[in-house]
């Protein structure tokens, strides 16, 4: 199947989210919700005296910041069948309590893949997220599966 | 995390060790508390009803939470400040239903000792040993 999308909208940036502030209590309530007990991640002075010289947020609160609600307007459907099947996430520096990110997201690839179950297109959108000083840390890959 | 939290060494490491396996009950609690807390109070995420309007069979984890959890796990085998997970991938094969028993588990696939780096392999497993969500990530170690 030749899939059919203009190949301008890849790499094209079409979403840019507003800062959103990191607060003590954010990474606090995420490291209850998965059972997070390192103090690297839950206890202040003792991650003072660690290599980060602070608090800093498990590496995996770096997927919930969100795209905007109009975000898959501007994903690429193929099928009627779409869902999320994975992400690949580049962790680039710690969040802290404190920063702000921001995030920015352009569709980075389109494939075809055939399986046991017949054909699948795959829709790669890359959100990079940025602290308060344009520092990059973290790129989010999302992996949205369709079946046309 | 597990009690020993001391730094990971990495010429110790070798291909094939294990992480985990670690069991524990995810409860429909916990999936909620995780949902609230990141902005995705949906109905597939916090009440049965809801998800299976959606045709789901009841309420499920969201992968974002499953991808925390076995982020957890590698941070776990890395212990405290040694080293830093550089690198995750997930890829969803199958709702992970909360108010069951999971296993998470890996393996580490590769060692590179010019990077210092290592690579696993993690999953989640149900009660039926299925994998429902795989992974793979790298680590980072200092010096």
């Amino acid at each position: 199947m030749a899939l059919n999308y203009d190949p301008a909208l890849i790499g094209r940036v079409f979403e840019n989210t507003d800062p959103v502030p990191v607060s003590a209590e954010m990474v606090t309530n995420f490291c209850q919700a998965i059972g997070e007990n390192n103090p690297l991640h839950s206890d202040p002075e003792a991650a003072a005296r660690g290599p980060y010289g602070s608090l800093v947020a498990p590496p995996s609160f770096a997927v919930t910041f969100r795209n905007g609600q109009h975000f898959f307007q501007h994903v690429p459907r193929f099928g009627k069948q779409g869902f999320d099947a994975g992400k690949d996430v580049e962790f680039v520096a710690p969040i802290r309590p404190g920063d702000s990110i921001t995030l920015s997201s352009h569709v980075k690839e389109i494939y075809e893949k055939t399986g046991r179950t017949g054909s699948m297109v795959f829709v790669i959108v890359r959100s990079t997220l940025k602290n308060q000083r344009g520092e990059v840390v973290a790129h989010v890959d999302h992996r949205f599966m369709n079946r046309p | 995390m597990p009690e020993d939290n001391t730094p990971k060494d990495f010429d110790q490491i070798q291909i094939g060790d294990a992480l985990g396996p670690e069991e524990f009950f995810l409860s429909k609690d916990q999936v909620r508390a995780y949902a609230r807390t990141t902005g995705m109070w949906v109905p597939r995420f916090t009440d049965d009803e809801g998800a299976r309007k959606e045709g789901l069979p009841g309420m499920i984890t969201p992968g974002n939470m499953s991808l925390a959890i076995l982020s957890k796990l590698v941070t776990d085998w890395v212990g405290m400040g040694g080293a830093r997970m550089v690198r995750l991938g997930t890829t969803y094969r199958q709702p992970v239903i909360p108010n069951h028993t999971i296993t998470l588990q890996g393996f580490v696939t590769h060692k590179n000792a010019e990077d210092r780096t290592a690579e696993v392999d993690i999953w989640i497993e149900n009660e039926e040993a299925e994998r429902l969500v795989i992974g793979t990530a790298t680590v980072q170690f200092l010096k």
